[in-house]
């Protein structure tokens, strides 16, 4: 009875994202226009296929970029980017007055929206290839392959937890949802993830600080394991840190959650 | 002329004083996203510095070259949002149909919906990088002539930024989809962080006379470090003039759809 009701959410939410098709295809364009930049950039910068900066060579760069378009689909896509909005609008009391978890309720949107933008993403692929026609690294390493699975897992859980804390803010302070969201998700998670240039560009001490915090495991991470310059004890030292990750930021989520109940007052219904 | 100019800058004074009130309510909020962007900004330097601290060059062009097209293009960018940051919050008028009460006023709706509402956090944003871009840009060691023309084409960027906004504008009375237009006009003109020579050809045809976000930010640059000729210069501004004429007709076109829908 519990799964058919989150199957039910799933695919609702599926079809409430056709719902607003151009918005929906907008958003799409939108991923590919950076991709663009990225390809032509890095395109440039490795005019000559046999040269190696920064211990990428152009197949493995060219891989990184169309891999960033993948794992934002599955990892950064969401549609708990709403909670924030939700909560400040006392709307979130619409929810917690039915029979579903918040929690549950949200991931199972958040899965929706991953899988749509993943299918969409896989067919944008086809076509940049088509059109660019990059030399892609294709792994077939089923170790690796099942790394790259894992920590694909691990950080959709782990940036989950991360957008549900900094959706949470309107709690205590309604008005600044929506700066926090885009200082902590847009700027921090786009930079510091590896959205933009894989991070092993950076000096070591900053490398070293980094992944110490969880943004390398939501992009970064996940495409050195599928290029393989993540292998061994190191996956398996990263797969643990990405764990430890979930486990904080999923304990610090439930807590910041109760603790903004005692104080909502549903404020604007 | 001069007396109806007087009045639109009147007009304008007015409404941006309202609006910056209206920010500095919410001082923390915008403070916060001040500091997203001042970051984002700096996180993009330090990739290009590092970047080019591996690559020495990028299509030809060395570090401070790199960072002055980068510095440009926030300025058209930045520039852009403090004066048209009312594009943002136009689809809510259409939608709702109080675009009407804009129609019936005695001043242009054109300028209403485009200058409306000036962005002071993007206002403060600027003096520091007028400062970096006059530091890094003597650097280049430009002749007066090549600053002259530089100025110029920044004037001439800005015309065709205004052009955009208003192919937005009126795309969101036709459309009603304005909010995904003009984050797509954003992602575009974001092509020219880079000089557009790192396109290759059709991209690079395309991002300098289709969509000339070439012109609107490479061209500015390239004619400081000496690479653009006058013919240039004039062909640049036969584009810009074009895309404001061609931008405003499109405009007088949607008003002819608008329906007033929800009013």
């Amino acid at each position: 009875m519990s799964l058919k009701k989150y199957i039910s959410i799933f695919k609702i939410s599926f079809a409430q994202e056709f719902a607003y098709r151009i918005n929906f295809i907008m958003w799409r364009v939108r991923n590919v226009i950076q991709i663009i930049l990225l390809f032509f950039l890095w395109t440039t910068v490795f005019s000559d296929p046999s040269k190696v900066i920064f211990g990428y060579d152009r197949t493995k760069i060219l891989t990184y970029v169309f891999g960033i378009l993948v794992v934002k689909a599955i990892v950064l896509s969401a549609r708990a980017v709403d909670v924030a909005g939700e909560i400040s609008r006392g709307d979130v009391s619409n929810l917690l007055l039915k029979p579903v978890n918040f929690f549950k309720y949200w991931l199972t949107r958040d899965l929706s929206s991953k899988a749509l933008n993943f299918i969409f993403s896989a067919f944008e692929i086809v076509i940049l290839f088509l059109i660019l026609k990059p030399e892609i690294y294709l792994q077939t390493n089923l170790f690796l392959l099942v790394g790259f699975f894992l920590s694909l897992i691990f950080a959709i859980l782990a940036f989950f937890a991360l957008l549900m804390i900094t959706s949470f803010v309107p709690f205590w302070a309604p008005e600044l949802g929506w700066g926090v969201q885009f200082l902590v998700i847009v700027i921090f998670t786009d930079f510091l993830s590896g959205g933009l240039f894989p991070l092993d560009i950076l000096p070591s001490f900053i490398q070293k600080f980094l992944y110490l915090t969880p943004f390398p495991y939501l992009i970064f991470f996940p495409i050195q394991v599928y290029l393989g310059k993540i292998t061994g004890t190191v996956l398996l030292g990263g797969l643990l840190i990405s764990l430890f990750w979930i486990f904080v930021l999923w304990i610090a989520m439930g807590w910041i959650w109760r603790r903004g109940l005692l104080i909502y007052r549903a404020e604007g219904r | 002329m001069i007396k109806t100019l007087g009045r639109y800058l009147k007009v304008w004074w007015l409404m941006s004083r309202n609006s910056f009130m209206g920010m500095i309510s919410q001082r923390l909020g915008a403070s916060i996203f001040l500091t997203g962007k001042l970051l984002r900004i700096g996180f993009f330097l330090a990739f290009i510095y590092l970047l080019l601290k591996g690559t020495g060059t990028l299509a030809g062009y060395n570090l401070n070259q790199t960072i002055f097209f980068f510095l440009t293009f926030n300025l058209v960018d930045i520039i852009a949002q403090f004066l048209f940051r009312e594009v943002y919050r136009f689809r809510p008028l259409i939608i709702s149909g109080s675009f009407d009460l804009v129609m019936t006023k005695p001043i242009s709706p054109l300028f209403r919906s485009l200058m409306g509402g000036a962005d002071i956090y993007d206002l403060i944003t600027i003096p520091p990088l007028i400062v970096a871009i006059y530091l890094v840009g003597r650097s280049l060691g430009p002749s007066p002539t090549h600053v002259l023309f530089y100025v110029l084409l920044l004037i001439n960027g800005l015309a065709l930024a205004t052009a955009f906004h208003i192919a937005v504008i009126s795309m969101g009375i036709i459309t009603l989809e304005i909010d995904h237009t003009i984050m797509i006009y954003r992602d575009i003109t974001n092509l020219g962080r880079f000089p557009v020579d790192i396109y290759k050809q059709p991209f690079q045809g395309i991002l300098t006379y289709l969509i000339p976000v070439g012109i609107m930010i490479t061209l500015p640059a390239k004619a400081l470090m000496g690479l653009v000729s006058p013919l240039g210069v004039l062909l640049s501004f036969i584009v810009g003039t074009a895309a404001v004429l061609v931008s405003i007709r499109l405009w007088n076109f949607a008003l002819t759809k608008y329906t007033s829908a929800s009013s």
